[in-house]
């Protein structure tokens, strides 16, 4: 009996023994997970449009105010597709779908009318929620303003689609999102970082500036003499279509600069850019002088040009020409691009 | 002396002054009433007034006095002039010893004193040993060539002296070169050979030259470029971040070759033209970045 006791015992050290060094030693290391591998996404940065997010507030939100004609309203957005539309009434109407609720602040009155001339539009409690805003700038799926033609805007936007039409004037700042402006009678101030600016039939002074986007003008005219027409982007491109400023200033750094129309008499217009190519689509009967530095790009053109002086070394390759009378002036600079001048 | 009369002597001490003052008295009271006394009184005075009169000049006087004075100091000075200079260290040790914690620190420093200069002398007579046996085949001049090329045509050579300027090339072959800089000896300034030229080792001025007007443009870039780079990861996004860094290079690419095309031809305007721009585009695409994180925050 004692026997099989000691041989009971000695099993069962045997078995905690394998136990343990089964279940009791570390657990092994496991193998080294594969590096991720970045994707780099082809598609260019200002491609990226209108984001995908969204605050998540849900209520649909809209308010008007009696304003002056001439008012000028402040407005910032933090995401969302802004519609600013003029129209006859003398007042603001703000619509917001599936966004933040809305504050209509009159900053400043009229003396005469003693209507608002300077409203500030803010961000307020949305229906559902009530709870008090974080920021005061709307947010929304969709946020629609109707505001006088007379009225000037001032923009600011995170990421946002901005379209505003018919309006006398607009300042525009946005972080991202591309900016499209009609119809602007008394000048634009516009800049985006990242989008496109696309500005059509309007007057006035015009500043127009990206960082990685496109700009398009066309039908643009000033509002009095003197009023500039610039437009700066770092790469993108630069178009100019029926410009009739009699400045313009237009440079892009690695994007190509095409302007499509006439030069004026007495006008100068300087078009620049680094590493892009300058394209000038005249008519046949353009008076101009044109002083091109081309570095170590090249010099090309359709029309009989009288040259008058010309270096070719390279680097510092130039010319001076005149075409017609020679009435406007027109500085073409590029550090390795080429430059077209072409008939109409 | 008849009587209670005085003698001379203590009439002649009466009449300096020099008696007690009771035979002061006495001699008073006497003289009153002695006649002999009295006349012999005034025959004293009458002869004290004579040698008085004639010693006048001598009492009266300080200047013999200090006429004396002067010949005693002089005496004094002349004697301790003449006094040895061992017995007045000898007096002066006797001094210092006569306190016993002077004594003390006075020994201990003579010790040092000792131990320092033995040391140094057992210095300069290796340095002399070794110098001597360094310096002895050396001819001039004092810059070899060191393989083909002589160092006097890498280096800005002075004249150490108004003498005429002449250049060599040794024939000391380096082991002895190497030798003769380790085993210099820098302290004897009076054995060592004199410099020929001395090589001139300050530092060339680097300044740079700038076009007119590039010198602002660089400070410009420099200040948004310190203040920038720490910053941009947060600023950019991934894409935005790609685009500036490609539209920095591309502006840098057109900087440097102007730069090289107006270094090569200062009066290419048409570089120089193309030059400027292209700093231009760097400081607004440096601008932009900033401008952009301002937005950023003002949207909060």
């Amino acid at each position: 009996m004692l026997k099989h006791f000691n041989q009971i015992g000695i099993l069962l050290c045997l078995t905690e023994i394998s136990v343990i060094g089964v279940f009791g030693q570390s657990e092994p290391p496991r193998p080294p997970k594969a590096p991720r591998i970045a994707i780099i996404s082809k598609i260019p940065p200002h491609a990226k449009r209108f984001p995908a997010i969204y605050s998540g507030e849900r209520g649909t939100s809209e308010k008007s105010i009696a304003v002056d004609p001439n008012v000028e309203m402040k407005l910032c957005v933090l995401e969302g597709k802004l519609e600013i539309n003029g129209w006859q009434r003398n007042e603001i109407r703000v619509f917001v779908k599936n966004g933040s609720g809305i504050v209509l602040k009159a900053l400043e009155k009229s003396e005469p009318s003693g209507k608002p001339v300077w409203v500030r539009v803010t961000r307020g409690a949305t229906p559902e929620s009530q709870s008090g805003p974080a920021t005061e700038c709307l947010s929304g799926e969709n946020i629609e303003i109707d505001v006088p033609m007379k009225a000037s805007l001032n923009l600011a936007g995170r990421v946002t689609e901005t379209t505003v039409d018919s309006v006398k004037k607009v300042t525009a700042k946005n972080v991202g999102g591309n900016i499209v402006l009609r119809n602007i009678t008394g000048g634009i101030t516009a800049s985006t970082h990242e989008g496109d600016i696309t500005v059509e039939n309007s007057g006035g002074q015009i500043s127009l500036e990206s960082s990685t986007g496109n700009i398009l003008a066309f039908e643009v005219s000033p509002g009095q003499i003197g009023d500039l027409f610039r437009a700066k982007t770092n790469n993108g491109a630069i178009s100019l279509q029926q410009v009739d400023h009699r400045q313009i200033e237009a440079n892009s750094i690695s994007g190509s600069v095409l302007f499509n129309g006439k030069f004026l008499s007495g006008g100068l217009y300087n078009f620049k850019t680094s590493n892009g190519s300058i394209r000038l689509t005249l008519p046949h009967d353009s008076s101009s002088t044109f002083a091109a530095s081309y570095g170590f790009g090249s010099f090309n053109y359709d029309f009989p040009l009288k040259v008058l002086t010309e270096n070719t070394s390279d680097g510092g390759k130039n010319v001076v020409a005149t075409m017609g009378g020679g009435d406007a002036t027109i500085n073409l600079t590029t550090n390795s691009g080429s430059i077209w001048i072409k008939k109409q | 002396m008849n009587g209670n009369c005085f003698e001379l002597g203590t009439i002649q001490a009466f009449l300096d002054g020099e008696t007690a003052p009771d035979l002061s008295l006495k001699v008073t009271n006497h003289v009153a009433s002695c006649d002999n006394c009295a006349l012999l009184l005034a025959e004293s005075e009458e002869q004290n007034s004579i040698v008085f009169s004639a010693l006048d000049r001598e009492f009266n006087s300080l200047v013999p006095t200090q006429r004396l004075w002067n010949r005693i100091n002089e005496s004094i000075a002349v004697e301790k002039s003449h006094t040895p200079f061992l017995q007045k260290i000898r007096l002066a040790l006797l001094a210092v010893i006569a306190n016993p914690s002077l004594a003390v620190a006075a020994s201990f420093l003579i010790v040092f004193s000792l131990f320092a200069v033995v040391w140094s002398l057992r210095s300069d007579i290796a340095n002399d040993s070794l110098a001597a046996a360094a310096t002895a085949p050396l001819p001039l001049p004092m810059f070899p060539a060191v393989g083909s090329a002589p160092i006097a045509a890498v280096d800005n050579l002075r004249p150490a002296s108004p003498a005429p300027l002449k250049i060599e090339v040794s024939n000391l072959s380096p082991e002895k070169l190497h030798k003769f800089v380790t085993n210099a000896n820098l302290k004897d300034s009076n054995n060592r050979p004199k410099p020929q030229y001395l090589v001139d080792r300050t530092p060339r001025e680097t300044a740079l030259e700038y076009l007119p007007g590039e010198e602002s443009y660089v400070k410009t870039i420099s200040d948004l470029k310190q203040n920038i780079d720490a910053r941009k990861d947060n600023i950019l996004n991934p894409s935005s971040r790609v685009a500036y860094e490609r539209d920095m290079a591309v502006v840098n690419d057109a900087i440097t070759k102007m730069k090289e095309v107006v270094r090569k031809n200062p009066k290419n305007q048409s570089a120089k033209q193309v030059l400027y721009s292209s700093y231009q585009n760097k400081i607004d695409l440096l601008n932009s970045v900033a401008e952009r994180e301002e937005l950023m925050a003002s949207l909060k």
